[in-house]
């Protein structure tokens, strides 16, 4: 008998199953709903888990940033931190007007000047101290104004510039930074009696962030001077008047004429130092700085929606740091236990074939 | 103006089987391969009832753009089959332990209806694994795709397990005729 013959002679007696057989299986069946549940229905528990379960746990996980974001995120905003408002030198209330900053003036570097200055004051606008008419004193004062934006910082060093000009001052230097982190850098000389207005005026610039006015006396230093010069004088006429008489000899003259030239070059240093003495008393210098919260590193309050995610992304951050920790430790027995799973399987498949062909 | 009438289309529904048709359809196919598995016929007939009762557990799971029902009943037939044998096994080895002698009732039944005697022994010589790719291929006419993801081999695996099966009966038949 041939391959072929026995194919077909298989195929001709092909085994059907008894009327028994036939009923008992009609009764299994017969309660069998119809195939009409939704795909999702037929999708076994571990394949519909397989999607779930991760599409719950990012779920979970940004709901739960979510929520830990709102909740923290409560508040009017950012207060400045120490640093900050150290900087800033504000007196606490950070009003827009030209309140003086609790400044501090330098001491006098001479023995008899007056008492430091103190600029604290109330909520308006106050003069800082006045140089005291009459005598010669070294004035400088240092100005901090805070403007809005970058935008302001060129206009309020042109208005300092006018402001200068037209209380007789002039510009020393100056210096000008656009961009991001804009601000201006002014010295300027104003004359002294001016020194009071020029600060007010100044200071209107913008928000007050610090004021400085020092004072140095020169009066007592010029007194010395201007004597020193009038003795000077009078030994070189007392020297002068005794030349001209006849009765000296040639040595004592040689004494006298070199004294008197010596003399003469005192007087002369002493008349530069007064000139410079008075020069120094006559203008006063400022100081100014012109800056926006930008280049003063002022972190902008930011509103609820911008903390609310900016703690959500904190979250989420320190979420996924804990997601690849667990990670790094589940995944050696994951692995472990996918290749268990195969060798398993493997056994099984193996246990059949032996199974069938022993049987 | 008159309305113009338009024909239903067919519901999705209809056009999915039922279980008891499937059922209906499968049975004998399903009977055949557990005989040639089993070579015992009362025992196929137990198979086939816990086959179609597995199913029907399963039958909300069946989807039949993966494959035919055909396959999908004959899958469980053989999972079913399987854990027959793993527990027939199991009881062997205790009762070997126990030093029971083996009490193995005969088997039941032709293999087919209208073999002749030599076919008869022949096949019940092979292995189960022989009858089973017979079973298959030739007497139920499964193609080799399907054969081969059935029992999980290859189908080049499936071919050669078939060329052996029908050797060793030709084999057989000869003996038996030189006998």
């Amino acid at each position: 008998m041939t391959s072929l013959d026995l194919i077909r002679e298989l195929q001709a007696s092909r085994p059907s199953a008894a009327e028994g057989l036939r009923s008992r299986v009609r009764e299994i069946a017969a309660p069998a709903p119809a195939l009409t549940r939704p795909r999702l229905a037929r999708i076994s528990f571990p394949r519909l888990s397989l999607v779930l379960v991760p599409a719950m746990a990012v779920l979970l996980t940004v709901s739960t940033a979510g929520v830990i974001g709102l909740a923290g995120s409560g508040g009017k905003g950012r207060a400045p931190t120490q640093q900050e408002a150290g900087r800033l030198h504000q007196n606490g209330t950070g009003k827009k007007q030209a309140t003086p900053a609790t400044g501090f003036g330098a001491a006098s570097t001479q023995a008899a000047s007056p008492s430091p200055l103190d600029l604290t004051g109330g909520g308006t606008t106050r003069s800082p101290i006045a140089p005291t008419p009459g005598r010669a004193q070294d004035v400088d004062a240092t100005l901090t104004v805070k403007v809005a934006d970058s935008n302001h910082v060129s206009s309020a060093a042109q208005d300092a510039l006018d402001i200068t000009r037209a209380l007789g001052g002039h510009v020393e230097s100056a210096s000008v930074t656009t961009g991001d982190q804009a601000q201006a850098q002014l010295t300027v000389r104003i004359p002294v009696d001016k020194t009071e207005d020029a600060v007010t005026k100044l200071s209107a610039l913008g928000a007050i962030v610090s004021q400085q006015v020092s004072i140095q006396d020169l009066q007592e230093h010029l007194d010395a001077l201007v004597r020193r010069a009038r003795s000077v004088r009078a030994q070189i006429v007392k020297i002068t008047a005794r030349l001209e008489s006849q009765d000296l000899s040639a040595e004592q003259r040689a004494i006298l004429e070199l004294r008197r030239r010596n003399l003469r070059s005192e007087l002369r240093s002493l008349r530069h130092a007064i000139r410079a003495t008075h020069s120094t008393a006559s203008l006063a210098t400022v100081e100014l700085s012109v800056v926006t919260p930008a280049s003063l590193g002022v972190v902008p309050t930011t509103s609820r929606l911008d903390r609310s995610l900016d703690k959500a992304l904190e979250i989420l951050v320190w979420e996924g740091i804990v997601a690849l920790v667990v990670l790094l430790v589940a995944a050696p027995l994951a692995a472990l236990a996918v290749v268990v799973w195969l060798l398993r399987r493997s056994y099984r498949k193996h246990d059949d074939e032996r199974l069938l062909a022993t049987s | 103006m008159h309305a113009v009438s338009i024909g239903a289309l067919p519901r999705k529904e209809a056009l999915v089987p039922t279980f008891a048709s499937v059922a209906e359809s499968c049975l004998d196919d399903v009977f055949g391969y557990l005989l040639y598995l089993t070579k015992d016929r009362s025992l196929a007939e137990d198979l086939t009832g816990e086959t179609f009762e597995a199913a029907l557990r399963r039958w909300r799971r069946f989807d039949p753009r993966r494959g035919t029902a055909r396959a999908w009943l004959l899958s469980i037939a053989r999972s079913t089959a399987l854990d027959w044998f793993r527990a027939d096994g199991r009881r062997r080895r205790r009762e070997a332990r126990a030093g029971v002698a083996e009490l193995r009732s005969p088997t039941d039944g032709e293999l087919g209806e209208g073999f002749s005697p030599a076919l008869e022994a022949a096949l019940r010589s092979l292995t189960a694994a022989e009858r089973e790719v017979l079973a298959l291929r030739v007497v139920l006419e499964v193609e080799g795709e399907e054969t081969a993801r059935l029992l999980g081999i290859t189908p080049t695996a499936v071919s050669t397990r078939l060329h052996r099966a029908l050797a060793k009966l030709e084999e057989r038949m000869r003996d038996h005729d030189v006998a």
